[in-house]
Formats: C-alpha cells, sequence, structure tokens
C-alpha cells in the first residue's frame, strides 16, 4: 500500500514513540539500579536527573567495582543481607539442567511424533499439548508432598525435575515441527538403504535440526529462568532462584529497591541476550510450533 | 500444516522406545497430581492431630459456601477477560502500525520481544515500586495528568488495584500478540488486497473482510496460549498485592496456594486447584474444538 511522505514520517515517529512506552519500564528499572536511596525515594521521581552509583551491584554481589563514581562502601563478599551472587549461581544451574533434561526427552519423542505413523498419534499429541494446561498450583502441592517423602524439597534436583517436566509440552511440541519441516524422503531411503532408525535419527535428522533444538533450549531455559511459583514452593533456604529471591528484598522496613532493581536488572541481561539469538524463530516458539515465521 | 510421515517399512519400528521416557516423566506430571488432589479434596489435615483425616465431601460444600472462593472466581474471570480484551486490541493495533518497511521498524520488532523475557515477579516489582502511592514514577505521570488523585493509593484502593495489576499484566504480554500478529500478517497474499484496492474498498473495510478472517487461526492460537496463562494468573498479584486489598485481586490460584500453604488447609487447597484445573481444561478444549485449532 503507498503512503505519502507524510504519512510515512508519522507512521516511524507513531512507532517509535509505542515501542518506546514499552521500553520506559525497563529503562526506569535499571535506572533504578544505579541509584542511591535518596534519588529512589524522592517526590516527584526523578527519571534522568540523579548522579550514578554501582552500590547496589556490589552489595548484591559482594564485588567492589570501584569505577570511582557515587560513595562506596566497603563490601564485605559473603556478608550483607543482600549478598545474592549464590543465587544467580541457582539460577543457572537449574535452568540450563532442567533445559537439558527437556530437550534430550523432548527430541526422542518429537522425532518418532513426526516420523512414525501409530494408532492414536493424533490424541498423543493433543494429551501433551493438554498437560501444559495444567495450573501450575495445582501441580506444585502434590510434588511438595511427594518431594517430602523423597527429600527432594529444597534440593536442585527437585526443582530440575519440576522445571524440566513443565517444560516438556513446550519442547515437545516445537521440536516436532521442526522435525515435520525435514523432508521424510530422507529416512524413507535411508531406511531402505537398511540404516537403522536410531541411525538416521543421529546421524542424518539431528544434525539436520540443529538450529530449531537450540531455539527450542533457549525457550526452555527461559521459561525455567522466569519461573516463579514452583520455586516458591518447593524450596525452602539453601535454594532460591533469583524472582523468588527478589520477592523477598520487600521487608518489614522498607523494600531494598536498588539492590532488588541491580539484581532484576543482572538477571535479565542474559536472557534478552539469548532471546535476541533466536528471534528468527521466536514466534514458532511462542506458539508452540504451531506458527512458523 | 502437513504432517510429515513416513510409510511403515518395517515391523520393529515402535515409537515405544521413543515415547517412554516422555510419556513416564508425563504421568508423574500430570496423572498422579491429578489423583492425588481428587484424593486429597476429601480429606483435610487436623492439626491437633497433625495427621489427615477422611472428611467426605465436606471440602466440596465448604467451596460451595465460600463467598470468597466465588469472588475469587470473579476475580480471576474478570483480570481474564479485561487481560485478553487489551492484549488482543492493542496487540493488533501496533502490529498494524508496525507491519511497514520504515527506518528502524526491524530493530523495534526485535526491541518489543524484551518484556517477554522479563519474570513476571520482577516485571510485577517493576510495575509495584512505579505505582508507589509516595514516590512512584507512574503514580506521578498519572497525578500530573490530572488522572488520579495524589491521595489514592493505586494498589491498596479495591477499586483500582486490579487494574494496577493489570498494567503489569497488559504491558509484559501485549508484545506477545504483536509479535505473533506480525508474523502472521506478513505471511499473507497480497493479492486479495489489490483486487479490493481496485474495488475501491477503504483500509477499515479490507482489515475487517480480509485481514480479520485470514488471521483467524493466528488469532486463535494466541488467545488459546495467553488465556492459559491469564487463567492461572499468580505472580503478579502474588507479589504486588497479595490478594488485597480486601479480595478485590486474589485469583483463584493464589487463593488455592494460600489455603494451603499459609493457612495448611491442604484439603481444602487441593478442591481450590482442581477446581482452577477443571475449568481451564474444559474451557480450552471447547475452544480448540469451536476454532479448529490444530497442533
Amino acid at each position: 500500500m503507498h503512503m505519502s511522505a507524510g504519512q510515512r514520517t508519522l507512521r516511524t515517529i507513531a512507532g517509535w514513540l509505542v515501542v518506546g512506552l514499552f521500553f520506559f519500564p525497563i529503562y526506569f528499572w535499571t535506572s533504578v539500579a544505579f541509584r542511591d536511596a535518596k534519588d529512589i525515594f524522592s517526590w516527584p521521581p526523578k527519571f534522568f536527573e540523579f548522579p550514578p552509583t554501582v552500590r547496589n551491584f556490589e552489595q548484591v554481589f559482594g564485588i567492589s567495582l570501584g569505577f570511582g563514581f557515587g560513595n562506596q562502601d566497603v563490601v564485605t563478599p559473603g556478608g550483607g543481607n543482600f549478598y545474592m551472587a549464590p543465587r544467580l549461581w541457582d539460577s543457572i544451574v537449574i535452568a540450563s539442567m532442567s533445559t537439558v533434561l527437556a530437550v534430550v526427552v523432548a527430541t526422542l519423542a518429537a522425532y518418532s511424533l513426526s516420523r512414525m505413523d501409530f494408532r492414536g498419534r493424533h490424541h498423543f499429541v493433543n494429551w501433551v499439548l493438554s498437560t501444559r494446561m495444567m495450573p501450575p498450583v495445582a501441580v506444585a502441592v502434590p510434588m511438595f508432598f511427594i518431594f517430602k517423602q523423597f527429600n527432594l524439597l529444597d534440593t536442585y534436583t527437585g526443582i530440575i525435575l519440576v522445571h524440566g517436566l513443565m517444560n516438556l509440552p513446550l519442547a515437545v511440541l516445537l521440536l516436532k515441527s521442526f522435525f515435520d519441516d525435514i523432508p521424510a524422503e530422507i529416512d524413507e531411503s535411508a531406511l531402505l538403504d537398511g540404516a537403522s532408525r536410531w541411525t538416521i535419527f543421529r546421524r542424518i535428522v539431528l544434525p539436520m535440526a540443529k538450529g530449531g533444538i537450540a531455539a527450542t533450549a533457549v525457550l526452555c531455559f527461559i521459561f525455567s529462568w522466569t519461573e516463579f511459583l514452583f520455586v516458591l514452593t518447593l524450596t525452602q533456604t539453601s535454594i532460591k532462584t533469583v524472582p523468588v529471591v527478589s520477592s523477598t528484598f520487600v521487608t518489614s522496613i522498607g523494600t531494598a529497591w536498588g539492590n532488588m532493581a541491580a539484581l532484576g536488572a543482572a538477571a535479565i541481561v542474559p536472557a534478552f541476550i539469548v532471546i535476541m539469538l533466536v528471534q528468527r524463530h521466536l514466534v514458532r516458539g511462542l506458539t508452540m510450533g504451531s506458527l512458523k515465521q | 500444516m502437513s504432517v510429515a510421515q513416513v510409510k511403515r517399512i518395517s515391523i520393529s519400528d515402535s515409537p515405544i522406545p521413543w515415547l517412554l521416557p516422555l510419556v513416564s516423566l508425563l504421568v508423574v506430571f500430570t496423572i498422579y497430581p491429578l489423583i492425588y488432589n481428587i484424593w486429597l479434596s476429601f480429606h483435610e489435615f487436623v492439626p491437633r492431630k497433625r495427621a489427615l483425616q477422611f472428611v467426605g465431601v465436606d471440602n466440596w460444600v465448604q467451596l460451595w459456601n465460600d463467598a470468597r472462593f466465588w469472588s475469587s472466581l470473579g476475580v480471576t474471570f474478570a483480570y481474564f477477560v479485561i487481560a485478553l480484551a487489551f492484549e488482543l486490541a492493542l496487540g493488533m493495533a501496533i502490529a498494524l502500525l508496525l507491519d511497514a518497511e520504515l527506518p528502524g521498524f526491524g530493530a523495534l520488532r526485535a526491541f518489543l520481544s524484551l518484556t517477554l523475557v522479563i519474570p513476571p515477579a520482577i516485571a510485577g516489582m517493576m510495575f509495584l515500586l512505579m505505582e508507589d502511592p509516595q514516590f512512584g514514577a507512574l503514580t506521578y505521570i498519572l497525578n500530573s495528568l490530572g488522572l488520579l488523585d495524589k491521595s489514592i493509593p493505586i494498589l491498596a484502593t479495591s477499586s483500582t488495584a486490579l487494574a494496577g495489576v493489570l498494567l503489569a499484566e497488559i504491558w509484559q504480554w501485549t508484545p506477545f500478540m504483536v509479535l505473533i500478529f506480525l508474523a502472521g500478517l506478513r505471511s499473507l497474499p497480497t493479492e486479495p488486497y489489490e483486487a479490493a484496492m481496485i474495488d475501491g474498498a477503504s483500509s477499515f473495510q479490507m482489515f475487517r473482510r480480509l485481514t480479520l478472517p485470514m488471521m483467524s487461526r493466528v488469532i486463535a492460537v494466541a488467545v488459546l496460549i495467553r488465556g492459559i496463562d491469564l487463567f492461572r494468573v499468580f505472580d503478579y498479584v502474588f507479589v504486588m498485592t497479595s490478594g488485597g486489598p480486601g479480595t478485590a485481586t486474589y485469583s483463584l490460584s493464589l487463593y488455592a496456594w494460600q489455603q494451603t500453604f499459609s493457612f495448611i488447609k491442604w484439603g481444602y487447597g487441593a478442591t481450590l486447584s482442581l477446581v482452577s484445573l477443571v475449568i481451564i481444561m474444559v474451557l480450552a478444549n471447547i475452544f480448540i474444538k469451536v476454532f479448529k485449532v490444530r497442533w
């Protein structure tokens, strides 16, 4: 459709404004991470004009950045209420291990769902989809009791298992759509040549689906990274991921907004980077393989 | 979408070993919790005995007579409908706006995916800070625009609290709709539009008669996926209001969680989460049937 020069300019400005509006909360949150308390608790609130400080990051990660600006405290690693480096580590371990679990199990299943014809396959796919509908609270309660029995509460194993399971429906459906893109004739001719299913899967199909598997892994990682209810319910003191620990910064004597924002900003950055790497498959991932870009 | 199929070449070509790990894990994750919740809903924890006791249908009777349950159901439905309406309308409008090759629009489209990777609990915190009555940036902006009286704390007033939570929800998930709709718009054929232009159709007519019908599958998928998550809302209300003030933002998931873990009413909590599960399953499956969504 044709647009006049005026329309083009107007539409460009409108587009930038709208996306700018969506970006504002992210900017504001990040800016809070670089503020002293007095610049956070001010009325009218400050939007741009405040002296930046890295103190919040130093307290949260127990490191001395010493860039020489802002008022610097002596930071004692491992000390202080807001020392959160181990929580970032918890998040990393849980997200990566649960991703491995989900992707390995889902790759096997998705391959057979894409390539093998068996009775009830359609119903099986629907069953997998319907498990995505389970409300987390309905799963968390029984999991709490089974975990208590098997001493899995407050352990990496427990949360990794639950996050891996939570991501299975997404991973299976998404990977199936990527396998469906690879022509089945390739498998067929290899089968005629006497290759086994396993060989075909490992030597031919897996390498061809690399990109799809990577995109699936990224999405599983992000969903584990951002998950809240399971970690809240199934951990106690020794393990906590970033989203859950952030909510504990709200204390009876006030909220440590600066520290919380610093931790939050630090946790969001890696997710930003990986999501940018899979832009090409993002919509397919968000719709569990249903829509292709 | 066509499913790739290979003729069955050898009889030993069985899907069972491929599916076994998945099935065993999904049974643990879905069938077991389902049965456990049903069993638990006929029991209740007795603190005096420190044990579960069979109570028959007491929990179900209590549920029927529990005003807080009905109110949480109402809050959940209101949240679901309002959020979905705003996310769909805004999502479509922004997608139509950004569906053009103009300076920087490629970057803008990529930029929008950023809200999706923020943990909802942290997004809730962002808006909790911005909506703070004493120093919140959003409070300030709304005050300055004359849209909100300074004496009204957004999240602590029953008439505005749900709107305050919805703001975080809509901010975070409208881009989800935008990205999906953009992908849909970009895959539409151009011929029908050219024909309509020749017939002198207005852009609104083209949107109603061409774009919407051709996008129906895309919209259905987006509604299904987002709708499921909306109905289980927990993170935002947990961090922003804990359900308050009063019961103004008490969602069904939050109510079920609190009954179980804060009030140690295991049986009643299970009953509530079972209700939430059944409603989602029924609604989602009706939706899938009616709109013929297929994977």
